[in-house]
Order: structure tokens, then sequence, then C-alpha cells
């Protein structure tokens, strides 16, 4: 029955205002400063030239065309589409219409991806230096401390999570190091954050991470061909059979008015 | 009254607008009492969309209230967050300038100011349509047009201008190309029933400069368009209006004709749907009236306007049956 005797270990009240209290306080702290900074840092987005945006807009046009086509009559549809095809054909649409067939530049060559490429490391920079520093002073001076009890059991499989730092192997797996109690503040606080700092901040770690996962396995790789895009989106428009939404409209409304 | 404060400023009314522009300075107050010393106001942060979409509404109502001192205290504050760097800054500072010009010459300054602006950054687009705008406004219709179509060449999704350009075209007559502009807006916004009920209404003044075959395929397009209308929001006054004009109209037209050429991709409606059609929408807006008037719950947000207009309509049409 050896399970059930509960372990004790008696802990110097200490503890809790020396280590436990300062390592949130800290944590907490660094969230807001990382908040600030990456707000500090973050460049204004570049303005792009008319024509980029015209480009842009034309293709946004096309994609409008092709999923609200229902909308509009079957001449006006087809005026439209023909208009489109005709601009694509002609690159009337293209940012620059002599670089047409050349091909793209290397887009690290690019000083406007090297931009971004800054924004984003400025970003990491904002994140990874604290926290390393962070690290460094926890186990430099706080690391082997048992610092809390959990009010609940756990499986053995959680021992490696909560006691980081303390190699004793027959502890209780309710016990929790500090160094593991930094780690479960740098991971659970984004509640804290939103609270303190709105909804939209910058100070957890984890959201940068899925943002920039988010954001496309090659950053690189966003510049495609325009002209091939303008072509694709062409291709699209000619195989859209036409539906029309006001086709029966009067017995749809009536059948809803209930008459 | 929050609510208020944050609607779109382009569809308030005379009324509400006084009432917002009168509702500034209990805002200000409320803005400038609550601020935490420095290091802990760091700590908070009070800032929302929502302050500044109510700083935008008061600004634009108390311009259209003709209260320009409290609008340059709310521009005022507007740019301090923003700078004046900020586009939209630009065009609210353009607004204010245009709103206190006393002459002609004034108005052609701040537009002289918008094309120094564009010249440096053509990709400024609020002051662009704010310059279209001024165009407009000084009757120059035709270079306001002009803009307007540079403006949409650059940025063909822009729901706004080509809602603006179709307005324009429709003052000169050109009902055509106010069609085509109208169905750009659905292109970009398809859901939205205001836009299709316009869009019927244009339809519905085409059809009456033509004749014939021709009529009745105008007017049962822009009855569909109604339908539709309704369809999406299913108490729009505007679109049960226009539902009891067109069918009205095609009825006479429909069993006069009765020729069943269906070459058109959609044929006219059958005179009996049309006569329920009609029917339909002369009981909810007699409904809407009489509602309104008696200021039932959830009938009172009808433009009195409106509901004058469609009064007319319903008893033009009682006149007539009891002839």
């Amino acid at each position: 029955m050896a399970g059930l005797v509960e372990q004790q270990i008696h802990r110097d009240p200490a503890l809790f205002y020396w280590i436990l209290l300062p390592i949130t306080v800290v944590m907490i702290l660094t969230g807001v400063l990382r908040h600030y900074l990456s707000t500090l840092l973050q460049s204004t987005p570049k303005r792009q030239p008319l024509p980029k945006i015209r480009e842009q807009r034309s293709l946004q046009r096309a994609q409008n065309l092709r999923n609200n086509y229902q909308q509009v009559s079957k001449a006006a549809f087809e005026r439209r589409k023909e208009a489109f095809l005709e601009g694509a054909k002609e690159g009337k649409f293209l940012a620059d219409p002599d670089a047409r067939g050349k091909a793209r530049p290397n887009p690290m060559s690019d000083p406007a991806m090297m931009e971004g490429m800054m924004g984003m490391m400025k970003g990491n920079v904002a994140m990874m230096v604290p926290q390393s520093l962070i690290m460094g002073w926890i186990n430099a001076f706080f690391s082997g401390y048992v610092i809390m009890k959990l009010p609940f059991p756990l499986t053995p499989q959680f021992k490696q999570m909560l006691q980081a730092g303390v190699g004793t192997r027959d502890l209780d797996v309710r016990w929790v190091s500090s160094l593991s109690w930094y780690f479960l503040t740098l991971f659970g606080l984004q509640p804290v954050y939103n609270f303190i700092l709105g909804s939209k901040n910058a100070a957890n770690q984890m959201t940068q991470q899925m943002q920039q996962a988010q954001m496309g396995a090659n950053p690189m790789g966003g510049a495609e061909d325009p002209e091939k895009l303008f072509n694709a989106e062409g291709e699209n428009l000619e195989v859209i059979d036409h539906r029309y939404i006001l086709e029966g409209v009067e017995d749809r409304l009536l059948e809803k008015l209930g008459v | 009254m929050a609510s208020a404060l944050l609607a779109p400023p382009s569809n308030t009314s005379p009324e509400s607008a006084l009432h917002l522009s009168q509702a500034a300075p209990s805002f200000f107050a409320s803005q400038a009492s609550f601020n935490l010393p420095w290091p802990l106001s760091l700590l908070s942060a009070s800032e929302s969309q929502e302050k500044w979409q109510i700083y935008n509404n008061i600004f634009i109502a108390c311009l259209a209230s003709g209260d320009s001192e409290s609008a340059y205290l709310c521009l005022e504050e507007i740019t301090d967050r923003f700078g004046k760097e900020n586009e939209r800054v630009m065009a609210l500072n353009g607004l204010y300038q245009e709103a206190t010009a006393k002459n002609d010459t004034e108005l052609q300054a701040v537009l002289g100011r918008y094309e120094e602006l564009l010249q440096d950054d053509p990709t400024l687009f609020a002051v662009r349509k704010r310059r279209a705008a001024l165009l407009r406004s000084m009757g120059r219709t035709n270079e306001a047009v002009a803009a307007l179509t540079e403006l949409l060449d650059a940025s063909p999704i822009d729901a706004e201008s080509w809602a603006e350009l179709a307005d324009v075209y429709l003052t000169q007559g050109l009902y055509e190309q106010a069609i085509f502009s109208l169905e750009e807006v659905l292109l970009v916004t398809p859901n939205a029933w205001n836009i299709h009920a316009r869009l019927g209404e244009v339809l519905y003044l085409n059809a009456n400069h033509s004749e014939g075959a021709e009529q009745v395929k105008g007017l049962s397009e822009a009855m569909r368009r109604f339908c539709r209308c309704i369809e999406l929001c299913d108490d729009y006054l505007r679109g049960y209006y226009g539902l009891k004009l067109t069918t009205s109209r095609l009825l006479p037209l429909l069993s006069a004709s009765s020729q069943k050429t269906s070459t058109a991709e959609l044929p006219p409606p059958s005179v009996k749907t049309t006569e329920k059609l009609n029917e339909a929408a002369t009981a909810k807006l007699s409904e809407i009236v009489r509602r309104s008037k008696s200021g039932e719950k959830g009938f009172d947000g009808y433009s009195e306007a409106e509901l004058i207009a469609a009064h007319e309509l319903l008893s033009r049409d009682s006149q007539n049956v009891a002839r």
C-alpha cells in the first residue's frame, strides 16, 4: 500500500516568495515587454507601386467574377470574360508588360523581399533574446528547487515535463520544479496577456510561430509569375457554365412568401 | 446610442447626424478622464478600433451639422494618433477643408492640394475618392467620371467607387453605363440587397425609355432584381416598392402582347406569377406603411420619405381600382 502514502516534503515558505512569485512576475513582464518591443520594431508595410496594385486587383476582379458570376446575366458575364481574356492575353493588367516571358529574378536579390525577411528576423530576435536570457537566469539562480505541488495526481509520463532539472527518480509527479514552472508559464500565459494587453498582442511566442507556419512553407516562393496567374484565371473563367441567379427567382420568392 | 456611434457614416440621416454631433462633448469628456500614469498605462491597452470609428463618425456628423469646432477637435485627436501621413487622415483633413471652404476659390485650392498629394503618391485611394467627390460636388461631372474611371482602372474591386460611378452616370442619364457599374458592385458584394434594388431601379428607368418587347424584357429583368432583393432581405421597403411598381407596369403589357417568343435567355414571367407578386408586394407595403405609422416595434427604422412615397403609390393604385 505504499502508493497511498502521500509523499511529504516540507518546503520552506520562502521558496514561494523568492522563486515561484519572481518567476511568474518576470514572465508576465517579459511578455509585456515583448509586446511593446515587437510593436516598436515593426516596420510599416511598404506601399506598393500603383502598377503592382493594379495587377493584383485586376486578378482579384477576375476571381470575383468567377465566384459571383451568378449575379449578372449571361451577356454581361460573357462581356466581362472576353474583356478579361483579351487583357490577359495582351498583358494589359501586368505591372511591367516588358518583363513578359523573361525569367524571374532570384527572389533573394529583390530588395523588397529582403525587407520582408528583415521584418521577420526582427520579430524573431525580439522573441528569442529575452527568452534565452531568462532561461539562463533561471538556470543560474533557481535550478534544482521543488517549488510547488499540484492538487491532482498525474501519470509518470509527466515527470519529464514537471520535474526538469530535478534528477530524483522516486519523487511523486505532482511536485513541480522551478525550471518546469518556467516552461509552464512560457507556454501558458496567453490568456493573461490577452487580459492585460488586449487580444491582438504580440506577447506570446506561440502565436507568432503559428503565424509563421501559416505564412506558407516558403516565404521565398510567394512571387509567382503574374502572367501565369492571369492565364490560369482565364482558363477558370472559360470553363464556367453560366447560371443566372434571377432565373426562377419569382417562383422562389412566391414560395418563400407562402402565396 | 453606442450602435448609432458605430454605424457607418454614409447613411446617417440629417436628424441623427445632428443628434450624434450633440453627443460629441460628452464623448470627449468620457475619453479624457481616464488615464493612468505612464508605467501603468503600458499595462493596459485602452485602445480599440471602435474608439476611432466613433471619432470618425462624430467628425463627419459634426461637419454635417455645421459644428466645425468639434469636428476640428476630432480631427486633431485622429491626427495625433495616426499621423499626418496616414492615407485616411489625409482624406479626413481634406474633407474638413472642403466643409469649411467659404467660396469656390478655396475649394479650388483644396482640389489643388489633392492633386499635389496624388502626384507624390498615386496610390492614395482615399484621397482619390475625395478628389472625385469634390469634382462632382463642384459640378464638374465629366472630370469626376474621368477621375473615377481612372481610379477603377487601378483598383477594379472597389465597390464604393463603382457605386459612386453608377450614381454619377445615372444623374447623366447614361443607364447602360450605370447598369454595368452596379453589376460590378454586385460582383464584389453579391448579397447586397440594396444594390440589387438599386440595379432594379436603374433597369426600370432604362426600360421606360424603350418600347415593345424590349420594354417587357427590361421590366421583367427589373422585377426579378427586386425579387432577388426581397429574397435576401424580406422587409426592405424599396424592394417591395419597386416590385409593386414593375409588376403593375408589366401586367397590362404582358396581357396585351401575350406572344410567346422565348428567344431571350429569360422569358418574361407569366401573367399569373406577376399578379401574385403584385398582390404580395401590395400587401407587404400596406403592412409596412400601416405598422410603421402606428410606430410598432420592429417597424420603426424606415425613412419618412420612403414611407410617404409608398403610401402615395398605394393610394394611387386604389384610386385606379375605384375608377
